[in-house]
């Protein structure tokens, strides 16, 4: 199982290759929609890597829902919990 | 009549921007010189020869700074003929100055695009990396591969609200989108139109399946010569890929705003063989048709034309039927013909364009570029073929064709500025 570090830096990396930024523009505070006007095809695309990367469902709520990088990163943390 | 009322009544339609990414140049002047030059740009490609396949060889868009013109993320979205369409349409948009201030509002601008192909080669791609397993497919697999999405591409960058139509007569579909542009700004539908074509199919299964219909050539020793329209030994045509785009204007607008004019779309005509899905009437009294409309379109009668830009694609039965078709149209007095596509290869929705492009600047500067690799040819005697070196024929409008499988002809008359 990932640690939240290990599992921080899948997110912003997936992240960031999908809306073609650098790694240091997706930091925890990031917000995907105020700062870079993700649309849900993308939202998409980063849940669709992120299962492949992760082996691990992942609700279209937990994408949608989450205010910023950060949440999201703890909304799959928890996920990931008794993944095996 | 006032200057800017077009013969049929409705507004004049100016040139006042080009864009291209082909294989002859990534700008106008760069891929006149190379049709001047007369010298194919076929090169051997590694994916096909690597596929086994009957052919070897295409003519290529030369590589360029793609990062100047598309932003990462947009380019992770779209496939190889969108990012074309792009860059030629940034050019184009750029030269002719048509976001300033003074040009058309953004809801009297259309998007007008011609592609044969479309996404194909994008839906090949992905079945071959993900057909076994569709549940992993890319999220953005359909607005990729969808036939509009270049255009629509094209709208969405610059806001351009006006008319976006995807246009597909095969081989004809950069010509078809160019003259039905003009035509809804001539008849008051738009002020000003982005219009071209697309496409970039040299893959493995489009290539394969033209081969399969023995349209292409199969010279693989000598890709070079290859492409020989309306000579005696050509034994089929070229792929090509590449993007061409003219951004049009009704003339009174585009004078007002102190645009430069390069030129006016001033006849547009298209019909179909109606008579075998992809062999052309041979005797090409169809075409004759179509040519012979387009010129009475803009106002001309044949004599008026300086000189001919043929589809020819270096296949025997369209160079042949094409032939005939000019004769039939010149009533035996054709004008000076030349074929880009021995140069450029067939560029299948992108070749109308490029050579509108092409045909109206040598139209405008009086030259007619020879024919690559054109010795000797079984249809010398209906047509003036120019061979070897550029023939001077003085500023004059220039006829220009496509036809396309499904017996799709198209005809544009293109005049230099007077």
């Amino acid at each position: 199982m990932p640690t939240r570090e290990e599992l921080a830096l899948t997110v912003r990396t997936t992240i960031s290759d999908v809306l073609g930024t650098g790694i240091e523009e997706i930091q925890e505070r990031t917000s995907l929609l105020t700062d870079h006007g993700i649309d849900s095809l993308e939202l998409m695309e980063i849940g669709a890597r992120l299962e492949r990367a992760l082996t691990l469902r992942i609700a279209v709520e937990d994408l949608t829902s989450a205010q910023d990088v950060g949440h999201a990163i703890d909304l799959l943390s928890a996920r990931t919990v008794g993944c095996p | 009549m006032p200057v800017t009322a077009h013969p049929s009544g409705g507004h004049r339609v100016a040139v006042t921007g080009i864009g291209l990414k082909s294989p002859a140049g990534n700008d106008l002047e760069q891929a006149y010189e190379s049709v001047l030059k007369a010298r194919s740009t076929a090169t051997l490609v590694d994916h096909l020869i690597e596929q086994d396949l009957p052919v070897h060889f295409a003519c290529l868009v030369p590589p360029f700074d793609v990062d100047a013109y598309v932003t990462r993320r947009v380019a992770r979205q779209v496939d190889r003929a969108t990012v074309l369409l792009l860059c030629a349409a940034a050019d184009a948009v750029d030269h002719a100055a048509l976001t300033d201030p003074a040009g058309p509002a953004p809801d009297r601008i259309g998007v007008q695009i011609g592609t044969g192909i479309g996404g194909l080669p994008s839906m090949e791609e992905v079945t071959l990396s993900h057909g076994t397993r569709p549940q992993d497919l890319p999220v953005h697999t359909v607005p990729r591969t969808m036939a509009n999405s270049a255009a629509c591409r094209l709208a969405l960058r610059y806001g351009f609200q006006g008319a976006c139509t995807t246009y597909s007569s095969a081989c004809a579909s950069g010509t078809t989108a160019i003259g039905e542009a003009a035509r809804r700004i001539r008849y008051g539908e738009l002020d000003a139109a982005v219009a071209g074509g697309v496409d970039s199919s040299v893959s493995t299964v489009v290539v394969g399946a033209f081969a399969r219909m023995r349209a292409m050539s199969v010279r693989n020793d000598e890709p070079e010569l290859a492409s020989r329209p309306f000579d005696t030994d050509r034994d089929g045509f070229v792929m090509a890929e590449g993007a061409a785009v003219l951004v049009l204007e009704r003339w009174d607008l585009a004078v007002a705003r102190g645009a430069a004019i390069h030129g006016e779309v001033s006849g547009y005509a298209d019909n179909c063989d109606a008579f075998h899905i992809v062999a052309p009437r041979e005797d090409g009294e169809v075409a004759a048709r179509c040519m012979r409309r387009a010129i009475t379109d803009a106002g001309l009668t044949p004599a008026d034309i300086g000189h001919v830009n043929a589809h020819g694609t270096s296949t025997l039965l369209n160079d042949r039927a094409e032939a005939h078709a000019i004769d039939r149209c010149f009533d035996g007095q054709s004008p000076p013909v030349t074929a880009l596509k021995g140069v450029t290869g067939h560029l299948i929705g992108g070749s109308g364009a490029l050579e509108a492009a092409l045909a109206l600047l040598c139209a405008g500067r009086g030259v007619v570029p020879p024919i690559a690799n054109l010795t000797t040819s079984p249809e010398a005697d209906l047509v003036d073929l120019v061979t070897a070196v550029p023939r001077t024929v003085g500023p004059a409008p220039v006829l220009s064709n496509s036809f396309g499988f499904g017996g799709q002809n198209a005809c544009l008359v293109l005049s230099p500025t007077t």
